[in-house]
């Protein structure tokens, strides 16, 4: 197996990310795979990516815009 | 006053801590390669410009390669010279050649040194500043800069009077977060600018002779509810945060303005003046991207953040100081001891909840308004605890203040076995019912008195199978007294005649982690409003005492300096105090009275020096 080197883009961990750890992958060329030191995740580009917008749904109002009259008008 | 002020920080890193990483994988080969040193020179240059396109000043903390660097010297006179901004000092960015030629050392953390270097290190990189610039720097910084460290400066360069003195709430969760690699061990500290204690730079001064002679800033402005229970470096004032956060989707970041008007409406508790500190390197915005954001993201976030300051200045709605301009005008305008108070709202998750802290020279509280208004943080600054840290010293490198609650890290209102973790709450009892106010959700409301800080709690409806009563609660922070009064009031219930007991109790440990430490020696005592008292001193035998109509109950934990008293107003309550065991290494005080509609139970809640 080869040696495993960080992908054009530095995706972290997706399996160690859902559990507060900042942990790079390191990207396989032969098997065009990515996977953890860490852990044991292993996976595609698209499979992190649909980890990585999982990940963001615990942030319900991540694309909301709360302006200091809206946080003001917020339950007091 | 109506006052919200901006700090923003640059830093010529020219050998940034995260490319230093490449260089020790085999991707970079010297730390001194002239292509590392280029690009972050280029990276420092643009965010230069993005503050000065902005009409926002800055202030330029020199790192020890930046003053070895001419192009960097050069660029930072003409930004002195034509913008006004400030030419500072930090110890941020020690490794390069330099350095190590000198000094020996990999070490990159200047609080981690053993103190004969600390000093030289100060000696060399001040008077190398004064080589270069022809004057001392007035301010300066680190990640973390403790006490000792402080009063060496302050000793021998007493021209600093403003230095970035710590990392809010970056400790075990963020250490955690970094695969364990990120020795930022420092929770514990005001979120906002203080004056710290000679003792403790953590802790805020209570007196002209206890003042260290600096205003300590904290690194970056953080979300003060999402830190509670989650690693801070991804929700603060750098857009780096948030993009490591994942807080963003394409090239929107709106949590990003969220954060900074959070802190305009901070001005509503604290008399008009709120504080805002962005303080960035060069690391994070390197033509390779950083976390999973390409360069053009990271160079639009940091664009659109310092336009959104921009158009706050333009507005009159934000001030930009540099750090020693705020040092002055924070002498001048605000109290050396505090308080500071904060009522953050959620604006990420999409809840209700709300947090609420409080600072001052006698303690650092947090209030969890979910959990129906229990105390889950509480750091005795009273105890101005003598800590020193770096290699040598028996902290090393934990250089957190230590809690006396913690319930994220000790456990706080759930538990694994029965009873709590570290936690101020309280029990309503009905007949044998048992409801803790931690399972009450709530939000609180802000005000002030005389010498006093008040946080509202709005009724909480508590159920038992016959009964239901609405409970009203308040916290009255007596400032800078060490105090906080709590009163409970039943405002609503089925049955008017009905009496429910009021439990006001606190668990408590110590600690800086979530690992227990040794709670041997600590003392309880309960005593009576006839003058007896009981006693025992801890040793995880599961023991407690009762008495009826008592004065106060307290407990001594000798390992943090720390007396916290439980003192009701009225006679003939109950009190008690549980020794725990070694499976629930807490001790736990209280005091109980029945109520009734239209009553009320007040307590006093102390902490002294021990």
């Amino acid at each position: 197996m080869s040696q495993g080197r960080q992908g054009v883009i530095n995706y972290r961990c997706p399996n160690c990310l859902f559990r507060d750890i900042d942990f790079d992958l390191l990207y396989d060329k032969d098997l065009d795979q990515y996977y953890c030191r860490r852990c044991n995740w292993e996976g595609t580009e698209p499979e992190i990516l649909y980890m990585i917008a999982i990940y963001k749904r615990r942030y319900k109002d991540m694309l909301k815009r709360y302006t200091v009259e809206d946080i003001i008008a917020k339950d007091e | 006053m109506d006052t919200f002020i901006l700090n923003i920080i640059h830093r010529p890193e020219l050998v940034p801590e995260y490319i230093d990483t490449s260089v020790q994988e085999g991707r970079t080969q010297e730390v001194s390669k002239q292509e590392v040193v280029s690009e972050s020179i280029n990276i420092f240059r643009l965010q230069q410009e993005i503050a000065h396109r902005n009409h926002l000043k800055t202030t330029i903390q020199m790192t020890y390669s930046s003053l070895f660097n001419d192009e960097c010297i050069d660029l930072v006179k003409r930004h002195h010279e034509e913008f006004g901004d400030e030419i500072g000092h930090t110890f941020l960015g020690l490794n390069c050649k330099e350095f190590r030629d000198k000094f020996k050392s990999k070490e990159l953390a200047i609080w981690l040194f053993p103190v004969d270097l600390k000093k030289a290190i100060v000696d060399d990189s001040f008077e190398r500043f004064k080589e270069v610039f022809g004057f001392y720097p007035t301010s300066t910084g680190s990640y973390f800069m403790d006490a000792e460290l402080i009063r060496y400066i302050k000793a021998k360069y007493p021209m600093v009077r403003a230095a970035v003195a710590t990392c809010f709430e970056e400790g075990p969760k963020i250490f955690r977060h970094t695969n364990s690699s990120w020795y930022t061990l420092m929770d514990g500290s005001p979120w906002t600018a203080w004056i710290p204690s000679k003792q403790n730079t953590h802790a805020i001064a209570d007196s002209e002779e206890d003042d260290i002679g600096i205003v300590a800033l904290p690194h970056l402005s953080r979300d003060l509810l999402a830190v509670v229970d989650n690693a801070g470096d991804m929700f603060g004032t750098h857009p780096q945060n948030i993009i490591r956060g994942l807080i963003y989707e394409g090239d929107r970041l709106p949590y990003m303005y969220n954060i900074i008007d959070q802190y305009r409406v901070m001005k509503r508790y604290n008399k008009g003046y709120s504080y805002n500190l962005v303080y960035v390197g060069p690391g994070w915005m390197g033509k390779g991207g950083r976390w999973e954001a390409n360069y053009r993201i990271l160079k639009k976030s940091y664009e659109d953040f310092l336009a959104y300051y921009g158009r706050l200045k333009a507005e009159n709605e934000v001030e930009d100081m540099t750090m020693t301009e705020f040092a002055d005008w924070f002498r001048k305008n605000q109290p050396r001891s505090g308080p500071y108070c904060g009522l953050w709202k959620d604006v990420l998750w999409g809840t209700q909840n709300q947090a609420f802290w409080y600072v001052d020279s006698k303690f650092r509280v947090q209030v969890d308004l979910k959990q129906g208004g229990a105390i889950t943080d509480l750091r005795p600054y009273a105890s101005k605890l003598t800590r020193p840290v770096g290699a040598g010293t028996e902290a090393n490198q934990d250089a957190s203040y230590p809690f006396i609650i913690q319930s994220r890290y000790r456990a706080g209102a759930f538990t694994h076995y029965a009873g709590e973790g570290a936690i101020k709450s309280c029990k309503v009892r009905y007949g044998a019912e048992e409801i803790d106010l931690s399972a009450c959700r709530t939000t609180g409301g802000y005000s002030e008195g005389k010498g006093c800080r008040i946080l509202e709690i709005k009724p909480m409806d508590v159920e038992f199978r016959d009964l239901t009563v609405s409970l009203a609660s308040s916290y009255t922070f007596m400032e800078n007294s060490g105090e906080i009064i709590i009163r409970r009031k039943i405002v609503e219930s089925t049955d008017p005649k009905a009496e429910v007991e009021i439990d006001e109790y606190l668990t408590s440990c110590w600690g800086t982690t979530e690992y227990p430490e040794d709670l041997t020696g600590s003392m309880l005592y309960v005593t009576g409003n006839d003058g007896k008292r009981e006693e025992l001193r801890y040793e995880y035998r599961c023991r407690d005492q009762h008495m009826d109509d008592v004065q106060c109950v307290e407990a001594v934990i000798p390992q943090v300096q720390t007396k916290i008293s439980l003192i009701p107003a009225q006679k003939g309550c109950h009190g008690y105090f549980e020794e725990g065991y070694s499976f629930a290494p807490n001790l736990k005080i209280g005091v109980s009275h029945a109520v009734a509609m239209n009553q009320e139970f007040e307590i006093c809640l102390k902490v002294d020096k021990a």
